[in-house]
């Protein structure tokens, strides 16, 4: 089944995978930015960095006919470095005309603090000028169910933000409830043992049913599995479900979330 | 949110049967780490964690509905309505 993994992180990932994504069905993907495992010292890291995104893995992902998607910031881990955050967020727009380019994330809250707050609302500031989708990142663990309720508030004391065209993502069963209540789109991570199994998710996608839901691997430099997709969708069919509801959520609701982006277009690859 | 009663393609019956030995498993793994905390030297009989686990035990074998969405919750940080407030965000 041809599926869309809405979030992974490819810089970290081998061109095997490439390889493998696309044997399994994988057709796009989309790669917010985020932390590389270190904190880097300086704006020109970020510069390399998005031109990581928007110039080299759109060309890596083509060799394998899939097409490859990015969003743009400076995450929250180094968002607690406010004057390092505000060059980066200033640099950004000189890359949002490039052609991968769906808008700003992942950003979020990682252990809920002032700073990272002060900076999640300056990237909202961003999103709003310049007309922009955003994909946000909630915390880990401890820290998720607070830092969610947190975000939803930021999100939801500001008129300008467009609910339909912001994906809240890694939700598991205490925080997608608020989120599609209050009319996001939510992302569940199929992530070993700090997030979502693929049982759990498809036990979500029952629960509350497929509308404005997705999965995705998160695949990145720590212990993940980019292959997480196919094993929801393996999930999902033993359990009887039919292949429009699964359809529904690994293909056909990415590709409408995404479709509110100028730059989204599933049938152009780089040459 | 209204939840639609026939999500569930399975019954009862056969849920358990595809899955009991998979819950078998994480029990038996659960309890050797409770052997292994037994064995070790030291006590963590009032570490936070070891409380968390243990609520979250009850939360297990209690008759109540939604059991993963409140163990969740049970091991989260409390969110304050006010946080904008006490970080000068307003």
């Amino acid at each position: 089944m041809d599926y869309i993994d809405p979030h992974i992180h490819m810089v970290s990932r081998t061109t095997d995978d490439y390889e493998t994504l696309a044997r399994m069905g994988c057709v796009a993907m989309s790669e917010p930015a985020f932390w590389a495992g270190f904190d880097r010292g300086s704006v020109e890291s970020f510069r390399d960095y998005f031109r990581q995104l928007t110039e080299f893995e759109p060309k890596r992902a083509a060799q394998f006919g899939i097409r490859h998607f990015t969003w743009l910031c400076i995450n929250a881990k180094e968002a607690e470095n406010v004057s390092l955050s505000r060059e980066v967020i200033a640099m950004i727009p000189m890359f949002l005309s490039a052609k991968n380019v769906l808008g700003i994330g992942e950003i979020g809250l990682n252990k809920n603090t002032k700073n990272e707050s002060t900076i999640f609302l300056e990237h909202l500031e961003l999103a709003v000028q310049y007309d922009q989708q955003i994909l946000i990142h909630t915390p880990h663990l401890e820290d998720k169910f607070q830092g969610t309720r947190m975000i939803l508030d930021m999100l939801m004391g500001d008129s300008r933000i467009n609910r339909s065209r912001v994906l809240v993502d890694h939700v598991e069963e205490h925080t997608i409830e608020a989120v599609l209540e209050n009319g996001f789109w939510a992302g569940m991570t199929l992530y070993p043992v700090t997030k979502c199994t693929p049982q759990r998710a498809a036990d979500m996608i029952e629960k509350y049913g497929p509308e404005r839901l997705m999965a995705n691997s998160a695949g990145d430099w720590g212990p993940s599995k980019p292959t997480a997709i196919p094993d929801l969708i393996m999930e999902l069919k033993r359990r009887g479900h039919s292949r429009e509801l699964i359809r529904r959520v690994v293909y056909d609701n990415p590709r409408q979330f995404f479709s509110q982006s100028k730059n989204f277009d599933l049938a152009a690859l780089p040459g | 949110m209204s939840i639609d009663p026939n999500a569930v393609k399975r019954t009862a019956e056969k849920v358990l049967a595809e899955e009991f030995l998979s819950a078998r498993s994480k029990i038996l793994d659960l309890a050797a780490t409770l052997d292994r905390l037994e064995r070790a030297s030291g006590s963590v009989e009032n570490a936070a964690q070891m409380q968390l686990l243990s609520q979250g035990l009850k939360i297990l074998c209690d008759d109540e509905f939604d059991k993963a969405r409140r163990v969740q919750l049970l091991m989260s940080r409390q969110y304050d309505p006010d946080w904008q407030k006490t970080y000068g965000l307003h």
